[in-house]
């Protein structure tokens, strides 16, 4: 076995890197939303950057395990322990059968974990993924969030890896105020005056309460004015774009996003920066930076390389 | 043929054929899609056909933009004169009112007729699949003969069941998952629109016809078992 699931938190379901494939039948490809901090997680216990790990969201579970395997922790700081004893985040840890693994709430910056598991979780695959979405009740664990007296079996657990001292990495600052998301104007910009264009990246926004795995609802003092209204023919949509609809405040689309809509999108989040609002807490301000698709490419392969590096260090 | 791509973020391009909803624009996305899919390009992760449309999410580590975009001209270019396909179409048993269609009897007051006359008119053409989207398997879909002149309800309905057929305009939508909607509800199919179990799990595809073939609550109720059972075989014809 592995796991049993002893208290769930509010939402932890599974992800791996998404279902890619099905979105030409409405089927959105969840994932991971902080990508970056899922595949340092992977990374840090041997496995393939996409395999299935556990999201966490505000709030930890508490988990026993029944078996020795080890795991990594990335993500917000939700103040993991073992057994009592605080375990370091962005750090390999060998867990024992027997113990307990609890968290508390992300009190300082960010809002999403991840858990690793060395060999992965024993998940069925749904169409060629482990990827939970819960709305839709599909993949993940009985395509649902975690809840307690669930039990998930080991893969194929490791009592021990090589390099474990070597296993860590500097954990990220999550900003708490204000951040800064770059952005490539896009599919829609010509919906919007060039003054409008000018405005909202001049003005901040703020995100609102109503964010969740499938988007973020942003708030601006100066709502964004469209030439004609925020309706378009319904078009295929992506992780990160910002639909801004006739009411004017945008709406930033996430890992569980419809595959297509009706609004005007006036840019897109570039990818290397998802992480920044898919861990940003109600209330933080957001200001958007255009950049050149240049630029996007180029910080996304840096990330590719960078991840590369990691990996070739501690797994090969 | 006057495509434009549109840029949707770092990861995905949006391949415009044309501005309009039409049969004529939404052919000319789903044969580029075909023609995408007959020979691959590397890099093309994942590619959504819609109304007029075509999504192609690519990895920029794998394809640089500038070739993508030529490869995409190049495939719009040699798509001219492909011979039109044929038509697929599906037949949808539907109960019409009753207690899953809540809605019939206001649809005929709307239009100023009769329950048979909605159900005659919604029942009598072939409805076609522009695309699938919104939810798993959803199809939004559209007759070209004989439209309602009602558009949605005044306030959207918190939640409907899977299964509700909805209306408005000469638009006809299959519900495969419980949802909030503003549409009026006709009727219902026994028929599980979305079933992941299935090898092939969605009961319409982009680009086939529907035809709704109007049952009665009894012969609903004998559907709905057969098809959990996994023995209802769903009635394709092709034109």
């Amino acid at each position: 076995m592995g796991i049993l699931v002893k208290d769930s938190g509010p939402l932890t379901t599974i992800q791996d890197e998404g279902r890619f494939g099905y979105q030409q039948y409405g089927v959105t490809p969840s994932g991971p939303m902080d990508a970056r901090a899922f595949h340092i997680a992977n990374i840090l216990v041997g496995n393939p950057q996409g395999e299935g790990a556990m999201e966490l969201t505000f709030k930890g579970p508490e988990l026993e395990f029944d078996q020795d395997n080890v795991i990594a922790i990335t993500g917000a700081d939700m103040q993991p322990s073992v057994n009592g004893t605080k375990i370091p985040m962005y750090t390999a840890v060998a867990v024992h059968a027997g113990d307990i693994l609890r968290f508390g709430f992300a009190a300082a910056g960010g809002c999403r974990g991840y858990i690793a598991f060395a060999g992965g979780l024993d998940i069925p695959m749904v169409m060629g993924s482990k990827s939970t979405l819960a709305s839709k009740k599909l993949g993940g664990y009985e395509g649902r969030a975690l809840q307690k007296g669930d039990k998930i079996g080991f893969s194929s657990p490791k009592s021990m890896l090589d390099k474990m001292e070597k296993r860590k990495v500097p954990a990220p600052v999550y900003p708490t105020k204000e951040v800064t998301l770059r952005v490539v104007l896009g599919p829609q910009e010509d919906a919007f005056s060039e003054e409008e264009q000018r405005k909202f990246f001049w003005y901040s926004s703020t995100v609102t309460s109503e964010f969740d795995r499938q988007g973020c609802r942003l708030q601006r003092e100066v709502p964004v004015k469209h030439l004609k209204d925020g309706n378009i023919i319904s078009d295929g949509i992506a992780f990160g774009s910002i639909q801004v609809p006739t009411t004017g405040q945008p709406f930033i689309m996430m890992a569980d996003r419809q595959t297509v809509g009706g609004y005007t999108k006036i840019g897109t989040v570039i990818t290397v920066d998802l992480p920044k609002i898919a861990q940003a807490k109600p209330g933080t301000k957001i200001r958007f930076v255009q950049v050149s698709m240049e630029l996007a490419h180029l910080l996304y392969s840096r990330e590719l390389e960078e991840l590369k590096q990691l990996d070739e260090a501690l797994n090969h | 043929m006057d495509v434009k791509i549109l840029m949707s973020g770092d990861q995905a391009v949006s391949v415009q054929m044309g501005d309009e909803i039409s049969l004529e624009v939404n052919r000319k996305v789903l044969m580029l899609h075909e023609e995408l899919k007959k020979k691959p390009v590397e890099g093309i992760r994942e590619m959504v056909p819609t109304y007029a449309s075509l999504m192609i999410h690519y990895r920029p580590e794998v394809i640089g933009l500038d070739q993508l975009m030529d490869e995409i001209y190049q495939r719009v270019d040699s798509m001219q004169g492909i011979a039109e396909s044929k038509k697929i179409i599906r037949e949808v048993p539907i109960f019409y009112g009753g207690e899953t269609g809540p809605d019939l009897e206001l649809c005929a007051q709307l239009e100023n007729t009769t329950v048979e006359e909605i159900i005659r008119k919604h029942s009598s053409h072939d409805y076609y699949v522009y695309m699938l989207g919104f939810a798993p398997g959803h199809p939004y879909s559209a007759r070209f003969e004989e439209p309602f002149s009602f558009k949605r309800r005044d306030t959207a309905r918190v939640k409907i069941p899977a299964g509700s057929v909805v209306v408005q305009l000469n638009l006809s939508d299959l519900i495969p998952f419980e949802q909030p909607c503003g549409w009026n509800i006709i009727g219902s199919t026994p028929l599980t629109i979305c079933d992941y179990k299935k090898e092939d799990p969605f009961l319409v595809h982009a680009g086939e016809w529907i035809r709704y073939i109007p049952v009665s609550k009894k012969e609903y109720d004998q559907i709905k078992r057969a098809d959990e059972a996994g023995t209802y075989k769903v009635k394709v014809r092709e034109e």
